[in-house]
């Protein structure tokens, strides 16, 4: 009830939010359509308190291994474990950020923050001071009475963000978040989304297109195959932390991104090969990428 | 052009006067107003110089003596809360049947299944098709006009809440559900204030096929109404009023309308425009 079992803004001292997959497969089958095998044999660990950085071509079960582990769907075969425990609904441990807003445009921003601790039940004075606090972390305070229509795409971001930070999840699911967003935009979010994981200490799972991002965020970056989805490789990103753009011009950086780079090339050029429209989009994505790595700031 | 008329005499005491006066009499105001007048002209030209077919045309100015004369009488004020008392009466009903009705079709697979097909069947008929079946049906005529009004208001609702059921983004159901939210909290807090947009859509085409519906059962049916004494001023040769009451049906629908958009920007000030 006190102020010392809110949200301090540091849970250095966590000691959960391992994710697990065990032998893990997710086939879809439709009346009259060939099956379709999303997810195959996954062995992943999500170690607690890192950031994992999913990258792979469109059709390797990024966003389906992201349901899995909310509880949206249950594998075909194998368990997804959350700290030891089989996973068999959504909960608010587990909580995803969409790639499109899914904020509710008909409640305030602090209405929608609050919406965690309202559907729980808890005491009014409580919620308020959990609600200001995590508006103040994520700089909203002051358009707490504002609509999600009335925010740039940035600030609906950080009101996502905040939505999801108040029930203290264990891991954060993160859907290519920040897609959509200009480039300036972007960048700012990534550097605050790094501070403030840094400070809030919770598991992370991330999911992008950005081979920059991926890697400025991650401390394992884990590169997918397209279809049937497997692990192709885990690279752990020794990057140093706390993490600043700067980092991004350091010859390591270089050195990890040329790496990743050509893994996903191959996994992109056997997606192309498999006549995939999208697929054919990320190899364009990821070749303008290559010559326009500069330092911002 | 607003700041020379605010007299440098007295500034601050004007100063809400002046903003209602600069609200009616604009530049904008003053369009549609040009507009009125024209045609008014064009109306009385066409009379005056005996058009062919339009020669029976009652002049503009005789309409606007029948209308200062009836607006003076009881009677004309008995039709007007005849009608509005009637797409009242009718027009709540469908609400009070139809957004129970399509949010039970939104949400729930199986009832919809059950229930869809017959409502198809039902819906293309005009609900002016349904006004010999509606006099039999019902005891008095009163009872057979609501149930009238309420067909014209009520499929519409029904397709529009189902609509917008379905638009509510899955991704907004599942962080609900993420959060912690129950099946009740998704009802009540989700999905009814994610479907109110097509809610009030719903009511905004329903009223205007009701107040269409009404007109027609009152000039068939009814004692009394906007619509039947429009008709009876025909039948009795009165063709001032035969225009009186047409213009006093349009202000009447857009009283009802500019009510339904007030209520919904008050229900929703989401929706506004910043």
């Amino acid at each position: 009830m006190t102020s010392s079992a809110s949200t301090g803004g540091t849970h250095i001292s966590r000691d959960f939010g391992e994710v697990r997959f065990t032998g893990v497969s997710k086939t879809y089958e439709k009346e009259g359509e060939e099956k379709l095998t999303a997810l195959e044999g996954l062995d992943l660990l999500l170690q607690k308190r890192k950031t994992t950085v999913l990258m792979g071509p469109t059709g390797c079960g990024k966003s389906v291994l992201i349901n899995l582990i909310a509880g949206y769907e249950q594998p075909t075969t194998g368990t997804v474990y959350m700290d030891g425990e089989p996973v068999r609904e959504p909960g608010s441990d587990r909580l995803v950020v969409f790639q499109e807003s899914a904020l509710f445009p008909w409640m305030t921003v602090n209405s929608n923050v609050a919406f965690g601790c309202q559907v729980k039940g808890m005491a009014e004075a409580e919620m308020k001071e959990k609600t200001d606090h995590i508006l103040n972390v994520v700089g909203l305070a002051e358009f707490r009475d504002k609509y999600p229509s009335q925010l740039s795409g940035g600030m609906q971001r950080r009101a996502e963000l905040a939505r999801a930070l108040i029930n203290e999840p264990k891991i954060m699911l993160m859907d290519e978040p920040f897609r959509g967003l200009d480039a300036m935009t972007r960048q700012l979010m990534q550097e605050f989304y790094v501070q403030l994981y840094e400070k809030e200490g919770h598991t992370n799972l991330f999911v992008t297109h950005e081979i920059d991002e991926g890697i400025f965020l991650a401390d394992q970056l884990v590169i997918m195959t397209f279809q049937p989805g497997k692990i192709k490789e885990e690279i752990e990103i020794d990057l140093p932390r706390p993490r600043e753009f700067k980092v991004m011009a350091t010859p390591r950086f270089m050195e990890l991104r040329a790496h990743a780079l050509d893994l996903l090339f191959e996994e992109a050029s056997k997606a192309l090969a498999a006549g995939r429209k999208s697929a054919f989009d990320l190899v364009g994505a990821l070749a303008s990428s290559k010559d326009s790595c500069q330092v911002p700031m | 052009m607003s700041q020379s008329m605010n007299g440098e005499r007295r500034p601050a005491k004007s100063d809400r006067l002046k903003k209602i006066f600069d609200k009616f009499f604009n530049i904008e105001t003053l369009r549609g107003v040009s507009t009125v007048a024209v045609f008014c002209g064009l109306w009385q030209l066409v009379v005056y110089y005996e058009v062919p077919y339009l020669m029976y045309l009652p002049r503009p100015l005789d309409v606007a003596k029948k209308a200062i004369s009836s607006a003076a009488a009881a009677d004309y004020w008995v039709d007007w809360v005849l009608s509005l008392l009637r797409i009242f009466i009718g027009f709540i009903a469908a609400q009070v049947v139809g957004i129970p009705l399509g949010l039970a079709m939104g949400i729930s697979r199986t009832f919809k299944e059950f229930t869809f097909p017959i409502f198809e069947i039902l819906r293309p008929i005009p609900p002016i098709a349904w006004i010999p079946i509606a006099i039999l049906f019902w005891p008095t005529r009163e009872l057979s006009i609501y149930f009238l009004v309420f067909i014209g208001a009520f499929y519409i609702q029904v397709i529009n809440v189902i609509q917008g059921v379905s638009n509510i983004s899955l991704n907004q159901k599942l962080a609900a559900y993420s959060l912690g939210a129950k099946p009740k909290d998704i009802f009540w807090r989700i999905l009814l204030p994610g479907s109110l947009p097509s809610i009030v859509t719903g009511m905004t085409v329903g009223m205007g096929v009701a107040w269409n519906v009404l007109i027609a059962a009152e000039m068939i049916a009814a004692q009394g109404g906007l619509g039947r004494t429009t008709w009876e001023s025909y039948t009795n040769h009165n063709i001032p009023f035969i225009v009186v009451g047409m213009v006093s049906i349009g202000l009447a629908g857009s009283l009802c309308s500019v009510l339904l958009r007030w209520l919904g920007n008050r229900a929703m000030p989401w929706t506004k425009k910043f």
